[in-house]
């Protein structure tokens, strides 16, 4: 177990509130990482443990209203210092999200957030609404998440997350449906000023924002001169963008004063304990739990002393 | 043999040799014991810390109580690490994962067990050796293909292996190797015609796959590959490795649903990179639906 350190205002390792809820960890997997957290029960560790120990919450593969099929491959690319990818949202869509994911997560007694993306801002509260009616009862669902760097049809193709008038019509529909859950809007950094999307998912009324989603990147194969990705560029994550997050969690916090969980490029307890010094109130693992299935597991164990 | 769950441990390497000019053995002791089926593959993290942003998959070739053996070429940034790697050094290793071979016992329906041709092109080697040691019998056929005779890792192939160099160089004088590839060696020995089915089963390069898919199709025989894709986690979390569906519906993963597929399960002319530095077939008329840069 890792000693408290002096500066930190609270236990790391103990539950925690957020806006209407506690959960029951600060150490969650990051979305699209971890699937729809119903795979990897069966990895063993010497030491007896599951990579769902101690998890405060997985935050499921981001589901939009209608199944897609997602992008060609190569998919993913270890780009030296981080990995590039380009999955496409690929998922089962949310009809199989509410039949099949939401029993399944309810039996095995994952705590969780479902990451959901839309079209357009009343798309995010009509799914929201769905969630509620399906799992409402659930104690394990804890809220949604709102991924907000999808291609807006209704707006000529600009992210949907880079306008801060759309993340807080985007926060405010989902808002609008929930009562005792939790609303993050994940915010993207691939915009001049991350701390004004923040202001606007305050004024749409969310309990948190979850930073960074992946950066814009991009890898070239010198054998033939091409991008590495079929679709040129990708999203750019784990240890490489660490400082970029942190950065970003330090500018979000000081600026809008609103919760943030932050993530980018945390493989250990003392990574995720620098997003807790900038004042992040719960980390999530990305890339780190993708390459090693107990590595949330692991750091939650170092802040709960198992 | 029996399947076994996969585990997460951690260990170090053991040794490691060239058993070919370019295919190295590393042997790599783990904390505890592990089983697998032939087919079966592991992600392994040279360094153990975070040098590699995501582990790579390799296929195992043997186990042994702690130990396990994988046989791998020098490509790129990760395996060449691999190559220069000392005693000692930490791993940490996840497996075993994936859908094996089938068992000779796993017939057909209503079928006895079949006879086996196995084919396997450079570091496709290990999952079907493993297989021979594991169920190999009298009349199945094993053929191996190397780019020359140094690419042939001779003292691994050395029972009951038939072996296709694309040059006729640096090949020992005793044995006997057919100068093409290893679907022209099978339809050599094989003939035009065949008194009796057999189930295939092949790894290694793209190109091979295909052509052995074909080989098989021509002869209306069962065959299996086992298909590389590039991996994220390996255990069925990211969707990053994926195979196109034959009937159009999306994805199967390599990791998960594979490395060891149906050959007609597989859309082939949408999967993989068309050879030698072309425009991925995805930039080249394989519609499928979304193309954008999101994760
Ligand atoms: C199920 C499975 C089993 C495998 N078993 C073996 C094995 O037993 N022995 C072995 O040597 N290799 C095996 N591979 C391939 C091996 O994983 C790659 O060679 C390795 O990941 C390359 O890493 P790198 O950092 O050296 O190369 P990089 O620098 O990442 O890439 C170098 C070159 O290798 C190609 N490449 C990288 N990864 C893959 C991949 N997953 N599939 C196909 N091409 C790839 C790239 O396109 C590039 O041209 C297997 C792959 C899979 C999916
Ligand atoms: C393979 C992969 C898939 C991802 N899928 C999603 C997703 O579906 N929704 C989402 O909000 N973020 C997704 N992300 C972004 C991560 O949740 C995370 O924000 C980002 O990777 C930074 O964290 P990391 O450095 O720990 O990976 C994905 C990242 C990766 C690497
Ligand atoms: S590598 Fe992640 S799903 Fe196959």
């Amino acid at each position: 177990m890792m000693r408290r350190p002096d500066w930190l205002p609270f236990d790391p390792g103990g539950e925690f509130r957020l806006g209407p809820r506690v959960l029951p960890g600060r150490v969650w997997t990051a979305s699209g990482c971890f699937g729809y957290g119903l795979t990897g029960r069966d990895i063993k560790a010497s030491d007896g443990g599951s990579p769902f120990d101690g998890l405060g919450a997985v935050v499921t593969k981001t589901i939009t209203t209608s199944p897609r099929q997602g992008n060609p491959p190569p998919r993913i690319w270890d780009a030296g210092s981080g990995a590039l990818n380009s999955i496409g949202l690929e998922n089962v869509g949310l009809d199989r999200f509410v039949d099949e994911i939401i029993p399944a997560l309810r039996q095995d007694r994952v705590p969780f957030v479902a990451s959901i993306a839309g079209t357009r801002p009343g798309e995010f509260g009509d799914m929201t609404r769905r969630l509620v009616a399906a799992a409402a009862d659930c104690e394990h669902w804890h809220g949604v998440e709102l991924n907000l760097s999808c291609p807006n049809v209704a707006h000529g193709g600009v992210d949907f997350g880079r306008r801060p008038e759309t993340v807080r019509d985007c926060v405010e529909a989902a808002v609008a449906e929930v009562t005792d859950r939790i609303v993050l809007a994940k915010l993207t950094p691939n915009v001049a000023s991350i701390a004004e999307l923040a202001t606007a998912a305050a004024d749409g009324g969310a309990h948190g924002v979850t930073a960074i989603n992946t950066l814009l990147g991009m890898d070239i194969d010198l054998a033939t001169g091409q991008p590495v990705l079929p679709l040129r560029r990708g999203g750019y994550s784990g240890p490489a963008i660490l400082p970029v997050a942190l950065a970003k969690v330090d500018e979000i916090v000081r600026e809008s004063g609103l919760p943030v969980v932050g993530v980018g490029g945390i493989g250990s307890a003392e990574d995720a304990l620098k997003f807790f010094a900038v004042g992040a109130v719960a980390v999530q693992v990305g890339t780190s739990q993708m390459n090693d299935p107990f590595s949330a597991a692991g750091i939650a164990g170092v802040f709960n002393g198992s | 043999m029996t399947t076994s769950d996969p585990w997460r441990l951690v260990g170090e390497v053991e040794s490691l040799g060239l058993v070919s000019s370019s295919m190295y053995e590393l042997v790599v002791g783990l904390e505890d014991v592990v089983s697998f089926r032939p087919g079966q593959f592991c992600m392994l993290n040279l360094g153990g810390g975070r040098e590699m942003v995501l582990s790579r998959p390799f296929s195992i070739l043997a186990v042994d109580g702690n130990r396990v053996t994988l046989l791998f070429k020098a490509v790129g940034s990760g395996t060449r690490a691999m190559a220069t790697c000392k005693p000692g050094a930490p791993v940490v290793f996840l497996g075993p994962l994936g859908q094996p071979f089938p068992s000779p016992d796993t017939a057909t329906a209503g079928q006895t067990a079949p006879r086996h041709l196995l084919l396997a092109g450079g570091v496709g080697l290990p999952p079907l050796l493993a297989w021979q040691r594991a169920w190999g019998r009298e009349g199945d056929l094993y053929l191996f293909g190397g780019r020359d005779g140094g690419d042939v890792p001779w003292s691994l192939v050395s029972e009951g292996w038939r072996c296709s160099v694309d040059r006729h160089v640096d090949v020992p004088r005793n044995v006997d190797a057919f100068v093409g590839n290893v679907v022209e060696l099978a339809r050599e020995i094989l003939g035009s015609v065949d008194d009796e089915p057999r189930r295939v089963l092949a790894c290694g390069p793209l190109a091979l796959l295909r052509a052995v898919t074909a080989f098989a199709g021509e002869r209306g025989w069962d065959c299996r590959v086992s298909v590389e894709e590039r991996m994220g986690c390996g255990y069925g979390v990211c969707r990053g490795c994926v195979v196109p569906r034959a009937d159009g519906e999306g994805y199967l993963t390599a990791c998960h649903d594979g490395p060891v597929l149906a050959a007609d399960a597989i859309d082939w002319k949408c999967f993989g990179r068309a050879e030698g530095g072309s425009p991925p077939v995805s930039a080249i008329g394989c519609n499928r639906p979304e193309q954008d840069t999101k994760s």
